[in-house]
């Protein structure tokens, strides 16, 4: 394919894209929807690593220092105005309120509160930005996933990394634009829908990579790398006598392109998960090393080393089976456990991205799919809990151009709602598009006869926390 | 709310028969009006020269004429006297005379007074023109083709010449039944010189059943079909595969079209004029799964709120599948591009009001399946109530019963304080517990009720009375002669169960563990067969409404689409748009015995949708069956014929083919035949003319057939059908397809590793076709979803086709592939006999319905790899990926 060929049809996917429609899905087919697009805003990240937490963390146990909950420990709360469903049925009912689980200090320049349970993150904290009090559509893990992850509550839409990569392709063309790390223990609930492509085209779909000699599946070849070396030429041969014999052949030639990405992924994917070259130093900054930090750890080196190959989007998980952020019962044995299996991890990443001058163009958000409530309504077990709330999400985010140390919105006194204005979860999603570089309303895609969008109506860019 | 009241007000749609201006409206007009409102003198601004011009009115009143209402037209109000002065000066017009324009205006619809911009096509009923002249009338071979090339004709295009009977043949395979032809069907058809052997074809491939399984999944891409819930836990919904197997049937079987809709939409909910206390067609509850096949939220929020998201998707899926229109989009607002307030949203979703979501048993009829599914049904519960692994299962449990009590009592030893678990075990020791019988009776009622209700009320109840019982049970044990670790003598089996379902177990090793698991996941399996065979549908019934139960509250309009802001009460009615602006039409289709006041509201809907007049019902049909023969419709946005959709290429074919189709009885078949038979339809795909390329390179003139890739369902049962291992089996329960060993913790879930992706009941039902693979949408299957597969949530009118290395991944090293290609290389082997040339030439024959090219032969023949190796390469070349 000539280089003025593929330039023009960059330029045609360029002004399509924004315009979204069929027009879009017939270039994509014909052009590569993995070309590297120019941003419609001018933003400093390049690409974004996003860290779920799955379960619903407790906010108050970790960012938020409320200390009404520790002077009103064991009684019941307040009546809470505001709200609705199971959160007004459960502050209703009998219950009493669980103090957090360690205590709080304050640190850095920004004198922010942290809980004791992340002493490495407490270590980075004025770089990160935070959005308390978000609310979510839906109390119950699955909708509520859908919706932190989507959009919108019921599966079926594009997930934020498939937008992302929709909007600004990928800078690297051995690898996939969008890479979704698992945790090992189990599938996320919601399944491959949460990283799913919903109505935008298959190739912004993200690709599940796991730690180990197969990192995507099907990535192993079955035959020598000659044997298949042969294979693939007779292939290409015979591609190339079919497309001698047509016109309008630029559909069938990126296929034969993808034929030999493929083929070079196969080595490429690998070396991502071969660590010996990262230093002893990098390694202990991730927590390997430590039986209990390690496996998160591994994933957020293989995403730094993914995003330094120019991977536009990185989604990790975090919490799979019993191990889910969920502490309905137990929340003082089981929030240590987690916190411990995360904290220097992500303070490790955020030192290493600093350190090696990428936290400027890599945007790391923070996120779980709803908070906790600070009562359990169990008053007689000795191993108490916390309920779902969908009132009181927290958020960080760093790098790009995040102000560093900034705080938006705050919950009440109990944590139970945001205390002013509710800050819907469009607006997070609309924040973490414009630290992409991308105008939410310019990033469409017309479906069923709707202009769809991640924030749907749209959100507001939470300025307070952008540079 | 007055049923009576409610039943006056339900619109029926009628649509008035448009009245002609010029016959009848003009007349009056020139009359009385004309000598100062002619055209020329157009005093005021006003002349009645012309309709149009009628309707837009002068510069006093502005428009004249409401259309649909002349009580509200200042034209009839001028003429009455309503507005002065009075008009015609000193004259009265004949109350005949005035009635006749009311008449007139009673019946404009409403799109008379589009304003600029508007789009209004999609509202007006098509109308059959005659297929236009042609510069080279050799070429039509039917009216079809007379609309196409009288459009190429218009930008000087020519079509292509038609495609060889090889590509012919291959493209109606892959189009129709969706695999390639075998060889000797191939054979057959190469061998067929007679005229009229490509519409034989044609005839013959509709009557082969597996074009249902082609065309039905088109059907279940457009109805977001899926078998799970695809939330909180992604459980089975219910046996959707009924209503898959109907929606297959009903196309094999040409069901009309309109009958179709009806069913769908208005299924078990018919009435008898002649019968009181009728029963409905309890068969009609099975297409009924459309309003069930969508994703669905069990959540345990807010009820009103999940009722209403129901509602609201129902609503939206109805407009977009069967109207072609995005409704949806007037759920919080009026919709911003096309006539559709938001008030007629909540009309539209007012005929759903009376839907409970509730299962029903639906006997088997289909012929031969009731003995089929008896038989299964038989095997799992014999299986599950004495089979080997049951028989295993309890021998497991009774073995690890000891073992636990022994383990509990051990630990009870060093721990001395007492918990309420203690008390309970204690009180389930029956009569030899230190409790009598009093207060045990008492306490397991208090249990029951607050594991019954989770009501903290009722737990409160419980823990009050346990805290009570604690300093007793520690008394009690404290008593000399009584042995306070006979408590654990209680346990039974089902602690058992429990203790091994834990993961962090002390009690058990691994190897019992797992043993137990292994067991348990496999009754659970039989368990959920059972249930897949069970005459089961996954449907929807009525609210019973009065006599019988409550009626249904009123819809209402909610201010921004929020269940919290309820506004207004409206009644079911149809979009203003279709009636010319009225909400006062006929009564709803109800029961003369007023037995079933909530019966035939979505009967209702039904069949005025499925009617002749509707203007959309036909078109949208056609547009869809066009789309998928021609890969784009003629309006491109198949699901939005509105004003922010394409517009149609050939707006008149559209038309005379809805028509068509409508006075055809509403046969799919028939309409499936007329464009396959076309000229359009038989061209090559290359068109020697540069021209047709640079003028249209989207092809949406059609100069040419615009290759396709294959859709992922295609791929693989096309592969499959290559290696001669395809199972043809049709019908029934879905089938798990081997997932990528990769995904191993993903076909476990959650806390109780629920078994996600299950054994098969036979090995071969693991390669039926792909319309019976289980939808279980948080797993789709990678091959599949690489290949745009759908994600089965929304209604997906057009499969994107992507290219990604994954797609090539998959096909280079997935196993499907890999399997079938040595099969491939056993047939070629078997059917080529040993001569290697032989036997690629068989491979490239069955793979892509070709003989080799020498020069291929020779290149292949060349190629060091093995024979299975020579298929991977075929399956994956683009000339076997790619239909012409």
């Amino acid at each position: 394919m000539s280089n003025e060929l593929s330039s023009r049809r960059r330029f045609l996917l360029d002004s399509y894209l924004g315009l979204g429609g069929l027009a879009l899905i017939d270039m994509l087919s014909a052009a590569e929807p993995m070309a590297a697009r120019g941003q419609h805003l001018r933003r400093k990240a390049k690409s974004c690593i996003f860290l779920f937490m799955e379960g619903g963390v407790g906010q108050m146990d970790l960012f938020e220092h409320k200390p009404m909950l520790t002077r009103f420990a064991g009684q019941k709360i307040p009546p809470p105005q505001g709200t609705v469903g199971e959160i007004a049925t459960f502050a209703a009912a009998p219950n009493r309120v669980i103090p957090p689980v360690a205590p709080f200090r304050q640190h850095g320049q920004s004198g922010r509160w942290m809980s004791n349970l992340l002493p490495h993150l407490s270590g980075q904290v004025d770089k990160l930005a935070f959005i308390h009090g978000i609310k979510v559509d839906n109390n119950n893990h699955g909708p509520a996933v859908y919706h932190t992850l989507t959009g919108n509550q019921f599966p079926g839409s594009a997930s934020v990394g498939a937008w992302i990569t929709y909007g600004l392709g990928s800078e690297n063309r051995d690898l996939p634009g969008f890479v979704v790390l698992g945790d090992r223990r189990g599938a996320t609930i919601g399944g491959a829908g949460v990283w799913g492509n919903g109505f935008l085209p298959a190739a912004f779909q993200g690709t599940l990579f796991r730690n180990g000699d197969t990192p995507i599946i099907d990535l192993r070849p079955r035959e020598p790398a000659e044997t298949q070396r042969q294979e693939l030429d007779l292939l290409q041969w015979m591609n190339q006598r079919h497309i001698g014999e047509r016109t309008q052949t630029s559909e069938l030639e990126a296929r034969v392109a993808s034929y030999e990405l493929a083929f070079r992924m196969q080595t490429k994917a690998p070396d991502l998960a071969d660590f010996s070259r990262e230093s002893e130093a990098t390694r202990k900054l991730y927590g390997l090393g430590d039986p209990v930090a390690e496996p998160f750890g591994r994933q957020l080196l293989m995403a730094r080393r993914m995003v330094e190959r120019g991977v536009r989007f990185v989604k990790v998980l975090h919490g799979a089976g019993g191990d889910r952020w969920d502490d309905h019962g137990d929340v003082a044995g089981r929030m240590p456990k987690h916190c411990h299996e995360v904290d220097q991890p992500i303070a490790g990443l955020l030192a290493d991205l600093s350190a090696r001058g990428m936290l400027d163009e890599t945007l790391v958000v923070w996120c779980s799919e709803m908070g906790r409530t600070p009562f359990d309504n169990n008053l007689v077990t000795d191993k108490p809990g916390r309920d779902h709330n969908q009132y009181s999400l927290a958020v960080w985010m760093a790098g790009g151009d995040v102000k560093p140390g900034a705080t938006f919105g705050e919950t009440d006194d109990f944590s139970i709602r945001a205390a002013g204005e509710e800050i819907p979860m469009r607006d997070v999603h609309a924040t973490i598009l414009d630290l992409m570089g991308l105008d939410q309303h310019r990033l469409a895609f017309l479906h069923a006869g709707r202009y769809k969008k991640l924030t749907d109506i749209g959100g507001r860019v939470i300025r307070e926390i952008v540079g | 709310m007055d049923m009576r009241i409610l039943l006056a007000a339900l619109a029926i749609p009628a649509f008035g028969a448009r009245v002609d201006f010029t016959v009848s409206v003009k007349p009056v007009l020139d009359a009385h009006c004309a000598e100062c409102h002619s055209a020329k003198n157009k005093t005021s601004g006003f002349s009645v020269e012309s309709e149009s011009a009628v309707i837009a009115g002068g510069n006093k009143h502005g428009a004249a004429v409401a259309p649909g209402h002349p009580e509200n037209s200042p034209l009839i109000k001028v003429l009455t006297g309503a507005i002065a002065p009075r008009m015609p000066f000193g004259k009265t017009l004949a109350k005949s005379e005035i009635e006749r324009l009311e008449n007139w205006i009673r019946n404009l619809p409403a799109s008379s007074a589009q304003k600029d911009g508007e789009w209004l096509w999609p509202f007006q009923k098509p109308v059959r023109h005659a297929p236009p002249a042609v510069r080279d009338p050799s070429w039509p071979r039917n009216p079809v083709d007379a609309f196409i090339a009288a459009r190429l004709d218009r930008e000087g295009l020519k079509p292509a010449p038609e495609a060889s009977k090889r590509v012919l043949a291959r493209r109606l395979y892959l189009d129709l039944v969706g695999v390639p032809p075998s060889p000797v069907e191939m054979e057959e058809f190469l061998n067929d010189n007679s005229a009229g052997a490509h519409e034989r074809l044609i005839d013959r491939l509709l009557h082969d059943t597996r074009y249902g399984e082609r065309w039905g999944r088109h059907w279940l891409d457009l109805v977001r079909y899926g078998e799970t819930s695809g939330l909180e836990g992604d459980g089975a919904i219910g046996n959707a595969w009924r209503y898959r197997d109907w929606v297959i049937r009903a196309f094999n079987d040409d069901m009309p079209y309109d009958q179709f809709v009806i069913r769908q939409l208005g299924g078990a909910d018919e009435h008898s004029q002649t019968r009181n206390n009728y029963p409905v067609d309890v068969q009609g509850h099975v297409p009924l799964g459309f309003f069930r096949v969508a994703p669905w939220d069990r959540s345990n929020l807010v009820a009103d709120e999940v009722r209403q998201n129901y509602l609201s998707e129902v609503t939206t899926a109805t407009g977009s599948i069967f109207l072609g229109l995005s409704i949806g989009c007037a759920r919080c607002h009026d919709h911003k591009y096309d006539p559709l307030p938001q008030r007629d949203y909540y009309r539209l979703q007012a005929f759903f009001n009376t839907i409970q979501v509730e299962n029903s048993d639906v006997p088997y009829r289909e012929p031969g399946f009731a003995p089929r599914a008896d038989a299964q049904i038989r095997r799992y519960q014999s299986l599950l109530k004495d089979g080997p692994e049951k028989i295993d299962l309890d021998k497991l449990e009774r073995a690890l019963l000891p073992k636990l009590i022994a383990a509990r009592k051990s630990a009870a030893n060093e721990k001395t304080d007492l918990t309420k678990e203690d008390l309970r075990l204690e009180m389930r020791r029956g009569e030899k517990s230190v409790f009598p019988r009093g207060v045990r009776e008492r306490h397991a009622l208090l249990l029951e009720d607050a594991n019954r209700t989770q009501d903290p009320e009722e737990k409160d109840l419980l823990d009050e009375y346990e805290s009570g019982l604690m300093a007793q049970l520690k008394a009690e044990y404290a008593r000399p002669g009584v042995d306070p670790l006979a408590r654990f003598d209680a346990l039974t089996t089902g602690d058992v169960r429990a203790e091994a379902g834990r993961s962090s177990s002390k009690v058990f090793n691994a190897k019992e563990r797992d043993r137990h698991a292994e067991l348990s996941a496999s009754l659970e399996v039989y368990r959920r067969r059972l249930g897949r065979w069970q005459p089961n549908a996954l449907t929807v019934c009525n609210v019973p409404g009065p006599p019988n139960g409550p009626f249904p509250g009123p819809t209402r309009i909610l201010t921004r689409g929020d269940y919290r802001q309820p506004g207004e009460p409206v009644t079911p009615g149809v979009p203003r748009v279709f009636t010319a602006g009225s909400e006062e039409q006929a009564g709803m289709i109800t029961d003369r015995y007023r037995q079933f006041p909530t019966r035939g509201w979505r009967l209702t809907l039904a069949r005025w949708i499925a009617h002749r007049d509707n203007p959309l019902a036909a078109r949208v049909m056609v547009n869809r069956v066009w789309q998928h023969h021609f890969g784009r419709g003629i309006v491109a946005t198949a699901s939005d014929f509105g004003k922010n959709g394409e517009r149609p290429t050939h707006p008149e074919l559209l038309d005379w083919l809805a028509v068509g189709f409508m006075e055809n009885g509403w046969s799919v078949k028939r309409l499936h035949k007329l464009i396959l038979a076309s000229a359009a339809y038989r061209q090559a795909s290359e068109n020697p003319i540069a021209e047709a390329a640079s003028k249209d390179p989207d092809n949406r003139l059609l100069a040419r057939f615009s290759r396709r890739r294959l859709e992922a369902e295609s791929l693989r049962d096309s592969i499959l059908a290559a290696s001669g291992r395809l199972n043809p089996e049709m019908y029934g329960p879905s089938m798990f397809p081997k997932l990528p060993e990769d995904l191993a913790d993903f076909a476990r879930y959650g806390r109780g590793g629920a078994v996600m992706w299950e054994p098969n009941e036979k090995e071969e039902d693991a390669r039926r076709r792909s319309i019976y693979i289980f939808q279980r949408r948080s797993l789709p299957l990678p091959m599949m979803a690489s290949f745009d597969a759908i994600v089965f949530s929304e209604s997906c009118d057009r499969r994107s086709t992507t290219t990604t290395p994954l797609q090539a991944l998959s096909m280079m090293n997935g196993d499907l592939v890999h399997e079938e290609a040595e099969f491939l290389a056993k047939r070629a082997a078997r059917e080529a006999g040993p001569d290697r040339r032989a036997q690629i030439a068989r491979m490239f024959e069955v793979v892509l319905a070709r003989p080799p090219a020498p020069i291929e032969l020779d290149q292949f023949d060349k190629f060091k790899g093995t024979m299975a190796a020579v298929g991977r390469v075929l399956f994956n070349s683009n000339e076997f990926l790619y239909v012409e």
